[in-house]
């Protein structure tokens, strides 16, 4: 008896539950929603948290000469007039005064001696054409204005119409529009100096590319 | 009857259960327990990685905020007193920049949980590393390598010209190697990233900044 029953019940039990699609489909629904949260958070911290050098240089058209060309950037203060390897400066020995770069914008050429010294403490100089048109100067000047570690000057003999600068970089452009700028000041400006800490107030405003030879004052 | 059927539920009918999936509750708690445990890994990870309050690189914090400290207190001395126009150059580049480093050096400690001093003997931390005290000879407790003593900052606050402009170059030259004395220890522990970057600029920077006090010094004869 005890065994026929439980033949038959064997037989009868194996009925398949149907598939509970709905379940199925909304757990797939939050894993996927899940993952691609996760997923995304993950992207944008490692993306945020690329370092500064490894964004600048991935800019189209930036020149990276702090890898390829370290000995010319040594940090000496030399007075008088220095000759550099790339015009205008991208770094190397300079005046021991800094050309104040608190967002500072020149109306004319200034010295690379000490412009160079302004980069060392991590400001990026953008440059110009003395022949840049009012507006394209206007656009450019919204990036530097009251922005400290940064300063803007015009520039002789440029090899195109804009140039910006910090220690070691550069990056040339055609247009003040193009967003490559915004791009190499974000990554370059304070990062890119070696002396870390640095200030940018209390250096010269005045313009002329002649450096300021220190005298020391006679007296006391 | 009674004897068998007890039996017979027991043995004889493991009826199927009814599939009915995961309860819902349990999938509940499961996602919940798995978010937790992301989350203390999450908070974990970066206190366990962040530097002990022995380590080289706490030691170099507090040692360089107190080493910096003075450099800047000297810097605006001859700021304050000299008239000789490239030694109130350098002075302030070294007072500000300094004192800049000092703030990242103590928002290092914050960030760590760690306090900015420590009852352990200012250089403790140097003499645990590869290059305790290159150049020989323990400094005395409580001082660091290069510092000025008590006397020779009264004589700089004291001079005056060219006598201020010699003293202050001197001490800050001597400031200077000790704290790059300091900053090749912290450099041999092999320190967190953030560390390694600021010491290896006050490295380059300092020594650019004996250069110039040389030339200074020179010029001065």
């Amino acid at each position: 008896m005890i065994s026929q029953s439980r033949n038959r019940r064997r037989r009868v039990v194996p009925v398949k539950p149907p598939r509970p699609w709905g379940a199925i489909g909304l757990w797939t629904g939050v894993g996927l929603v899940a993952a691609l949260i996760v997923g995304y958070t993950a992207f944008a911290a490692w993306r945020g948290s690329r370092p500064w050098n490894d964004r600048l240089t991935s800019l189209a058209g930036v020149t990276d000469y702090a890898s390829t060309k370290p000995p010319w950037l040594t940090n000496n203060h030399k007075s008088g007039p220095l000759t550099y390897e790339v015009q205008p400066s991208v770094g190397g020995d300079h005046n021991g005064t800094w050309q104040n770069c608190s967002g500072d914008i020149y109306d004319a050429p200034i010295a690379a001696e000490h412009a160079t010294h302004s980069m060392e403490h991590g400001a990026v100089w953008v440059t110009h054409r003395p022949d840049l048109p009012a507006d394209q100067v206007a656009v450019l000047s919204r990036h530097v204005r009251g922005v400290d570690f940064m300063l803007m000057s015009p520039q002789e003999n440029l090899d195109a119409p804009i140039s910006l600068q910090a220690w070691g970089y550069r990056l040339t452009v055609e247009d003040a529009d193009d967003q490559r700028i915004p791009d190499f000041i974000g990554a370059a400006r304070v990062n890119a100096g070696p002396e870390q800490g640095a200030a940018c107030s209390g250096g010269i405003t005045a313009t002329g590319t002649t450096p300021r030879e220190l005298q020391p004052q006679q007296g006391n | 009857m009674v004897d068998t059927a007890p039996t017979d539920d027991l043995t004889a009918t493991p009826a199927p259960p009814v599939r009915r999936g995961t309860p819902s509750w349990v999938a509940a708690v499961a996602c919940a327990l798995a978010l937790a445990v992301g989350i203390s890994i999450g908070i974990l990870i970066p206190i366990l990685r962040a530097p002990g309050d022995t380590s080289a690189e706490a030691g170099f914090a507090r040692a360089m905020s107190t080493h910096h400290a003075q450099a800047v207190a000297m810097a605006m001395r001859a700021y304050a007193g000299s008239a000789d126009a490239d030694v109130t150059t350098v002075a302030l580049d070294i007072a500000l920049s300094q004192q800049g480093q000092i703030g990242m050096m103590q928002a290092w400690l914050r960030q760590w949980n760690l306090s900015p001093t420590s009852r352990e003997p200012a250089m403790a931390w140097m003499d645990r590393t590869d290059m305790n005290h290159a150049g020989g000879g323990t400094p005395p407790a409580g001082s660091m390598p290069g510092m000025a003593t008590r006397e020779e900052l009264d004589a700089l606050n004291q001079a005056t010209g060219a006598e201020l402009d010699r003293l202050f170059c001197e001490l800050m030259i001597r400031h200077h190697q000790g704290g790059i004395s300091m900053v090749d220890a912290v450099l041999a522990a092999d320190p967190e990233p953030e560390v390694r970057v600021l010491a290896q600029s006050m490295r380059n920077t300092q020594q650019a900044d004996i250069n110039a006090l040389r030339d200074i010094l020179t010029r001065l004869g």
